[in-house]
């Protein structure tokens, strides 16, 4: 029996020579065989490198974007200490922090430096740590007075990074206008597009001073005269909030809706752009099973053309004696090659494709994103697969070869 | 008998036959160690217009004979051969055994009952030969590789066993070349090489010569049948020529032929 096995291995190796030798042989036809899985797979890979490629790109865009994933309250409530602490452990919350009321978050800036003075009325925004629009777009203020500028203030300012500006916040008691100054910094400018009014991103700390300010009320930080602020907790009418990712932006508002709160989100907007991307992945599909069946009645109909052909040379090698099982796998190893080679040509088309597309794009494209992507996974699953497909192909040349009767075709002339 | 088999570098070693035709039983009988074919009553029938019948009462073919099946084409040679060479399933059969060594016996009868064709394969590529009227080379294959087939589907060494046979041929210097670059005569002489390269038994030859001019038939034929006295091999041949092969010591083995006056098919009895 082990002597058996020796013998149809050096069947099996013979086999396999035979075949590629043939294979070489006939090196047009190969050739051709070889270009043929290729143009049916380059243009595929391309169809998929740009399918991830865009897709990857618009949802990285979308779950990167921090406006996307903002949940803001309509109109005020009441949020005590306790209910930020609840909202910070909220899996779903990236980020949240307190809005004092919106009538007085606000001061007037004015830069002294430009020649004339400019002066600029813009909302207070608090920012701290973890805050993702500033992580994306700016930086967070080092201190208490420390801004950030959305685009806008900063242009109607006429002022830079780095540069001082003041702030001052009016009030009037009992018939009598006053207001403080605050020397400012500015830590950072945001890009046009990330914020769209005239605002000043700033610390807690700064806006609930000059809320105070506003009451009447003085601040020890920042030297402005006022009362006492009566002792207890204080509470907000807003907040800032951002979710942790686009997926989380439903459920979030699910929840707030449960707890009767009225939440302004951007899940509609999420939700069109995760149904474009099902639809689009059920075209790709689509279409590459369409292109799959192609290939497969391509290949299985070139090898069975080819084991016809060869029929009589294939019925000699059984007459010489070879087993069924070492000739069966003559059509299976062109089959390989053929599919070896053939992706190795459709990557090839494919990688010289992918760099032309995403240089035609490149500046709509900001480090990182790609129009026409594929991994190198990808590429070996691309090849994997084709290899599966081809042995299926040639399964039933295969059978066929078995089949064959040594004495019907030998003496074919 | 094997002592002929001179072209055989020292160390090609063999494992022995008898290992190798798997199942074998050995009933002792006098006249086995002799014979390489005995079959009785062995029938092969072909549907058709007229259909046509091959019958084989009884046929010995003794070890390193010489048998020359003559006749007419479509008399039942080319059957015949098929099914000494084990690749056409008989549809009856009495016995039907070949034996390929010494106390070594294939029932061919019992392997196709079983459709066991892997065993007759391997039986094939041990102990045959099969040489066709032309072509049967592979065209992408150089004349080394060729030669050399049967012995590497063994996994036996190739080069010097197959230099020695193409030298005895006369066709060392083609070794290297395809054989679309040889001339037909020259083909049949590769083909003789690879039947006779990895020692087989018995080598069966369809029409071998009857492709080529009467000097180079005559020059080949001549070459076969010394290579196959000098190594002790069983040749036999099927040819519509008893002229080319009488003087070179074949029995002869006819095919009588006759027609079924009710259903117009054609029998076809071996007398041998």
């Amino acid at each position: 029996m082990r002597l058996g096995k020796m013998e149809n291995l050096h069947g099996f190796e013979t086999v396999v020579r035979l075949s590629l030798r043939d294979y070489f042989h006939e090196r047009l036809l190969s050739i051709c065989a070889v270009l043929g899985l290729a143009a049916v797979l380059a243009p595929l890979l391309v169809l998929f490198g740009v399918k991830s490629g865009i897709i990857n790109t618009m949802a990285d865009r979308l779950i990167e974007d921090p406006r996307n994933r903002e949940v803001s309250p309509v109109g005020s409530g009441r949020y005590g200490v306790d209910w930020f602490a609840a909202a910070t452990k909220l899996p779903e919350v990236a980020f949240v922090i307190p809005q004092t009321r919106s009538i007085a978050a606000n001061m007037v800036l004015f830069n002294q430096d430009a020649g004339e003075p400019r002066t600029v009325p813009v909302d207070l925004i608090p920012t701290g740590e973890g805050d993702p629009l500033l992580l994306k777009w700016g930086r967070i203020p080092a201190d208490d007075t420390s801004v950030v500028l959305s685009a806008s203030a900063a242009r109607k300012l006429n002022v830079t990074t780095e540069k001082e500006i003041s702030g001052r916040v009016g009030r009037s008691v009992g018939g009598i206008k006053e207001q403080v100054t605050v020397k400012l910094k500015v830590a950072a400018v945001l890009p046009i597009g990330a914020f769209p009014r005239e605002a000043a991103f700033v610390r807690l700390r700064l806006l609930e001073a000059t809320e105070d300010y506003r009451d009447g009320r003085g601040s020890e930080t920042f030297g402005w005269p006022g009362n006492e602020r009566p002792p207890g907790p204080r509470e907000y009418p807003s907040f800032r909030l951002y979710a942790r990712s686009i997926y989380d932006v439903g459920d979030l508002r699910d929840r707030f809706t449960d707890q009767g709160m009225e939440v302004y989100t951007k899940v509609e907007e999420i939700e069109i752009v995760r149904s474009l991307d099902r639809s689009f992945t059920l075209i790709f599909r689509l279409i590459s099973i369409v292109a799959v069946f192609g290939y497969f009645a391509s290949m299985a109909s070139n090898v069975l053309a080819n084991v016809n052909r060869k029929s009589r040379h294939l019925g000699i090698t059984r007459l010489i004696g070879f087993s069924t099982g070492s000739i069966i796998w003559f059509p299976v190893v062109q089959s390989i090659a053929t599919s070896i080679l053939g992706t190795l040509t459709a990557v090839c088309l494919y990688l010289i494709t992918e760099l032309m597309i995403n240089r035609l794009f490149s500046q709509y494209l900001s480090a990182g994103e790609y129009v026409c992507r594929l991994s190198a996974a990808h590429l070996l699953i691309a090849l994997g697969f084709t290899l599966v497909m081809s042995i299926l192909a040639s399964a039933y040349a295969a059978f066929r070869v078995a089949r064959i009767e040594p004495s019907e075709v030998i003496r074919d002339v | 008998m094997n002592g002929g088999k001179t072209y055989v570098s020292p160390d090609d070693a063999r494992p022995p036959r008898t290992h190798k035709t798997g199942p074998v039983s050995s009933k002792p009988d006098a006249t086995e160690d002799r014979h390489i074919f005995r079959l009785k009553g062995v029938s092969k029938r072909w549907a058709g217009e007229h259909g046509f019948i091959l019958t084989v009462p009884t046929l010995t073919i003794g070890k390193a004979e010489k048998l020359a099946l003559v006749g007419f084409s479509g008399c039942g040679k080319s059957t015949l051969l098929d099914l000494l060479a084990m690749v056409l399933r008989p549809d009856d059969a009495g016995e039907f055994l070949f034996f390929s060594g010494i106390e070594n016996r294939l029932d061919v009868k019992a392997a196709w009952r079983r459709k066991d064709l892997d065993m007759l394969a391997n039986a094939r590529m041990l102990h045959m030969g099969y040489v066709l009227q032309t072509g049967g080379l592979f065209p992408f294959l150089p004349v080394r590789d060729n030669i050399g087939l049967s012995r590497q589907g063994l996994g036996l060494p190739a080069k010097d066993a197959v230099e020695a046979v193409a030298k005895k041929l006369n066709i060392e210097r083609h070794l290297d070349k395809l054989p679309g670059q040889l001339s037909v005569g020259e083909r049949q002489r590769v083909a003789i090489a690879r039947a006779m390269a990895h020692e087989p038994s018995v080598v069966i030859a369809d029409e071998p010569t009857a492709s080529l001019d009467p000097i180079n038939a005559d020059e080949i034929m001549a070459l076969f049948t010394g290579l196959a006295d000098e190594y002790g091999v069983t040749l036999i041949v099927a040819t519509h020529d008893w002229g080319r092969v009488a003087e070179r010591g074949f029995r002869r083995v006819e095919f009588s032929l006759e027609q079924d006056v009710t259903d117009g098919a054609v029998r076809a009895r071996v007398c041998g």
